[in-house]
């Protein structure tokens, strides 16, 4: 079976255990543990036919994008970008993020899950910050570990561009 | 002395050592601990190689292995139990990790995989100890260190802590009942036996194992302990005491001293590692 590794990367308390949790025990929790280090799991999905194992990579959110170690992306296939709908600062930091991570890894499929759109009327996500988003080559989905809102389309569509990246 | 990988990438060297206390209150210990090194052997017995040098650096290179287990299920079933899944744990991963000394991300998912096969194989072997349902059982937290990575596997209430910067953080989550019914937003706080009750644990019909990883700088130091330790000693006095020696073994004495004077009313095993430049 074709084994991918997946990176979910972000600052703190953006939602990327919850994600991770969501998309592979539907399930969630209000209770807030932070991450040390880097916790593995892994969900097998298909594509196309074809059964590919999802390495899910998920990295400890520290405060300042700089100290993301960028260590753990090694090899990463594909990577996640998590930023927390109701704090935009998370929002723009995954600008400075991504250029860390593209230093690391190159040019690998992304995704911007922007995270608890259940908590939408709490949103700091401008119409220009949206704009900004666009310009950049990674597929936005609105999710939600709470829901589940978006969560599968998000891991699903990375799934496939990953087997279909070079 | 600072030794050096493949790729100038420079090596830990670590320090470790464990100690296990019967407690001031049970009859028999049930913890167990096993602190192992791995090292890949070459023994060049002749070659006009002018790159002997070379070869001689792969036989350098170590990996240590870890572990702590806490047996439940009567006295002689407890102590088999933790005893039989480390035991089969070692084994499997004797057997099969040599190729993971300077691991590629490929081999890194298949070491990863290797893990959850390790864990599933000691849960077997202690599953045939007894009728299936009925223990005996086992905790179990492991950590492999090669290089300055640290990988950890977890199952049931045993906890792995690193002190790094000064600072005390917790690695693993504990597999118990309380635990799980907190994250379903139930309340708790009256039924204080299931913080005690394992939801998960090795040769019992749940286990789900964790698994993580965690890079070490020079000064952190890793802990694994039973939950003989931290129902006496608190977070805060852990990080003072691992703090406060640079050799691991007065550091242990002191934990599971601590653990005593707190009342000592379970087993305790603590296994301290100090990564070191």
């Amino acid at each position: 079976m074709i084994q991918k590794k997946v990176c979910m990367v972000g600052v703190y308390a953006t939602g990327k255990t919850s994600l991770v949790r969501q998309f592979v025990h539907a399930k969630f929790s209000d209770k807030y543990l932070s991450t040390v280090g880097v916790k593995i799991d892994r969900k097998p999905v298909q594509v196309g036919g074809q059964d590919v194992n999802l390495l899910l990579w998920d990295l400890e959110g520290r405060d300042g994008v700089q100290d993301i170690q960028t260590s753990y992306l090694r090899g990463a296939a594909g990577v996640i970008y998590v930023a927390d709908g109701t704090r935009r600062e998370t929002v723009t930091q995954v600008f400075e993020l991504r250029e860390l991570v593209q230093g690391a890894v190159g040019a690998v499929p992304e995704v911007l899950a922007l995270n608890k759109v259940d908590l939408a009327d709490q949103w700091i996500v401008t119409s220009a910050d949206r704009a900004n988003l666009a310009q950049v080559p990674w597929h936005t989905f609105d999710t939600s570990a709470k829901t589940g809102d978006g969560v599968e389309a998000a891991f699903q569509w990375l799934a496939t561009a990953m087997v279909k990246s070079p | 002395m600072a030794r050096h990988s493949h790729g100038e990438v420079p090596m830990i060297d670590v320090q470790v050592r464990g100690r296990s206390d019967r407690g001031r209150v049970r009859e028999a210990n049930e913890d167990h601990y096993f602190i192992g090194v791995l090292r890949k052997l070459v023994e060049v017995q002749d070659t006009n190689l002018e790159v002997r040098d070379a070869v001689r650096e792969l036989s350098k290179l170590d990996a240590y292995l870890l572990v702590v287990a806490d047996g439940v299920g009567g006295v002689a079933g407890g102590r088999r139990a933790s005893q039989s899944a480390i035991f089969s744990l070692a084994t499997f991963i004797g057997r099969t990790a040599a190729c993971h000394y300077d691991p590629n991300v490929q081999q890194e998912n298949e070491f990863l995989e290797r893990l959850e096969h390790a864990l599933q194989h000691a849960h077997a072997v202690v599953r045939s100890l007894s009728t299936p349902g009925r223990g005996p059982a086992t905790t179990l937290t492991m950590a492999m260190i090669i290089d300055r990575r640290a990988y950890i596997a977890h199952v049931g209430d045993s906890r792995a802590y690193v002190l790094s910067r000064g600072r005390l953080r917790q690695i693993t989550q504990d597999q118990t009942m309380a635990a799980l019914l907190e994250d379903e937003g139930v309340d708790v706080r009256n039924a204080p036996r299931l913080a005690n009750t394992l939801a998960s644990a090795v040769g019992a019909q749940e286990m789900t194992p964790a698994i993580g990883l965690l890079d070490l700088t020079p000064g952190d130091v890793l802990l694994l302990c039973t939950d003989g330790q931290t129902k006496h000693v608190s977070d805060t006095e852990i990080a003072e005491m691992l703090a406060s020696d640079p050799d691991p073994e007065p550091v242990c004495n002191r934990l599971v001293d601590a653990a005593l004077a707190g009342g000592g009313t379970d087993n305790v095993t603590v296994v301290v590692a100090r990564a070191d430049g």
